[in-house]
């Protein structure tokens, strides 16, 4: 199956990539969104005081 | 007219907000344009690996590199900022140290996979599906970069020539940066692009001839006075020990530094100078009040190493420390 990537996906914040797989009659059988990039908000915002996390979470997107 | 300089610009472990702040530069934008082809900038244009993989080594004359080092990916691209550039600039507190990516260092990945994939409250995922560095899908073969075991700064990973520091980078700073380069005037290699001192000492508040810190309150719990300093108050912050040139952003707002421009000259270990700063400032007769004193400071790890982790001597603090092979 022909595979058509797109990586990274540009003109935005953030990661992503697209693989998008193509049948013999060239037609989308099926298309995947990848998210390659990990930080840990989740968990290294935990035990912090609630009141800086506002000065935290910014930093998941600045635009 | 001479040959124009070219420009490229790359994200790695990071929000955007060091985009931004190149864009919040204005009309010198437009100076910018006139001196220089920007080549590779994907969070703007469409630009792909092979772009900036087809330019010559050393055809970038200044790359600018931000966000942490997280990824295998990221750790590509910073080789590859390298190969190209000329000059390369650790765009961003981020770059410079690792910024708030970083304090995931606190804990190992695969404690933050399980956080973010397993336990987080919106999160389903009873089979507990994990990103895989290679997954073979009905359809043919899907790959990930793999997650390092901690964030990196980016001169951990490659040669860096000046850093640009800020979360974000202030922009009088970015056209100092632009001049330094258009003029042929660049500063020693290793220069920070910012002022030379303390917050401190281009703060406005008012502060006592020795600065006093007789306790630590949170700040919602304090009417702030927004003449007088903020440590006198009880609110942390952290700018005896942040290089100084954002004008003190945060202080003027009524927030506490947190130390994004990074440490003053010569400071290996931000987090250790200003725990050394913070605790030298405390009036305590006898060791129970200084405990008393300092114990009231509710996260000093958060506060400390707020954007400076990747760059500290403790490395990784919790959990088994795996060493990355890249």
């Amino acid at each position: 199956m022909r595979k058509i990537e797109i990586d990274p996906i540009s003109r935005l914040e953030g990661h992503g990539k697209i693989a998008i797989f193509l049948d013999d009659a060239g037609d989308v059988a099926n298309a995947y969104l990848q998210i390659p990039e990990l930080r840990g908000f989740e968990q290294f915002c935990v035990g912090r005081p609630v009141e800086e996390v506002p000065r935290i979470t910014p930093r998941i997107c600045g635009v | 007219m001479p040959e124009k300089f070219k420009f490229a610009f790359m994200p790695s472990a990071s929000c955007g907000g060091c985009e931004i702040a190149i864009v919040d530069i204005d009309e010198v934008i437009l100076k910018v344009a006139e001196l220089a082809d920007i080549v590779y900038w994907p969070t703007v244009l469409d630009f792909k690996d092979k772009d900036l993989e087809a330019i010559p080594d050393g055809g970038v004359t200044v790359g600018f590199y931000n966000g942490a080092v997280r990824n295998t990916h990221d750790v590509y691209h910073a080789k590859l900022m390298r190969q190209k550039s000329q000059v390369l600039v650790a765009f961003g507190a981020c770059a410079q140290m690792g910024g708030i990516p970083s304090l995931g260092n606190f804990w190992t990945t695969e404690e933050i996979a399980h956080r973010m994939y397993d336990t987080v409250p919106s999160v389903v995922n009873p089979e507990g599906t994990r990103p895989q560095t290679t997954f073979d899908a009905p359809e043919g073969e899907l790959t990930l970069p793999r997650a390092m075991e901690r964030s990196y700064a980016l001169d951990q990973v490659v040669d860096v020539d000046y850093y640009l520091p800020g979360c974000p980078p202030q922009v009088k700073w970015i056209v100092a940066a632009v001049e330094a380069v258009a003029s042929g005037e660049l500063p020693p290699k290793g220069t920070v692009i910012a002022g030379t001192k303390a917050v401190c000492d281009e703060c406005p508040r008012e502060r006592s001839e020795e600065k006093q810190i007789t306790e630590f309150k949170r700040i919602h719990l304090v009417e702030n006075d927004p003449e007088k300093c903020l440590l006198e108050q009880g609110i942390m912050c952290c700018g005896p020990a942040t290089r100084d040139g954002c004008e003190a952003a945060c202080v003027v707002a009524g927030q506490g530094c947190r130390g994004c421009f990074g440490p003053t000259d010569n400071v290996n270990d931000m987090g250790a100078k200003l725990a050394s700063a913070i605790a030298s400032l405390v009036i305590a007769d006898t060791q129970e009040e200084a405990d008393r004193v300092l114990g009231q400071l509710d996260d000093p790890a958060g506060y400390f190493y707020r954007f400076g982790l990747a760059k500290s001597m403790l490395g990784v603090q919790r959990g088994e420390r795996k060493d990355d092979d890249e």
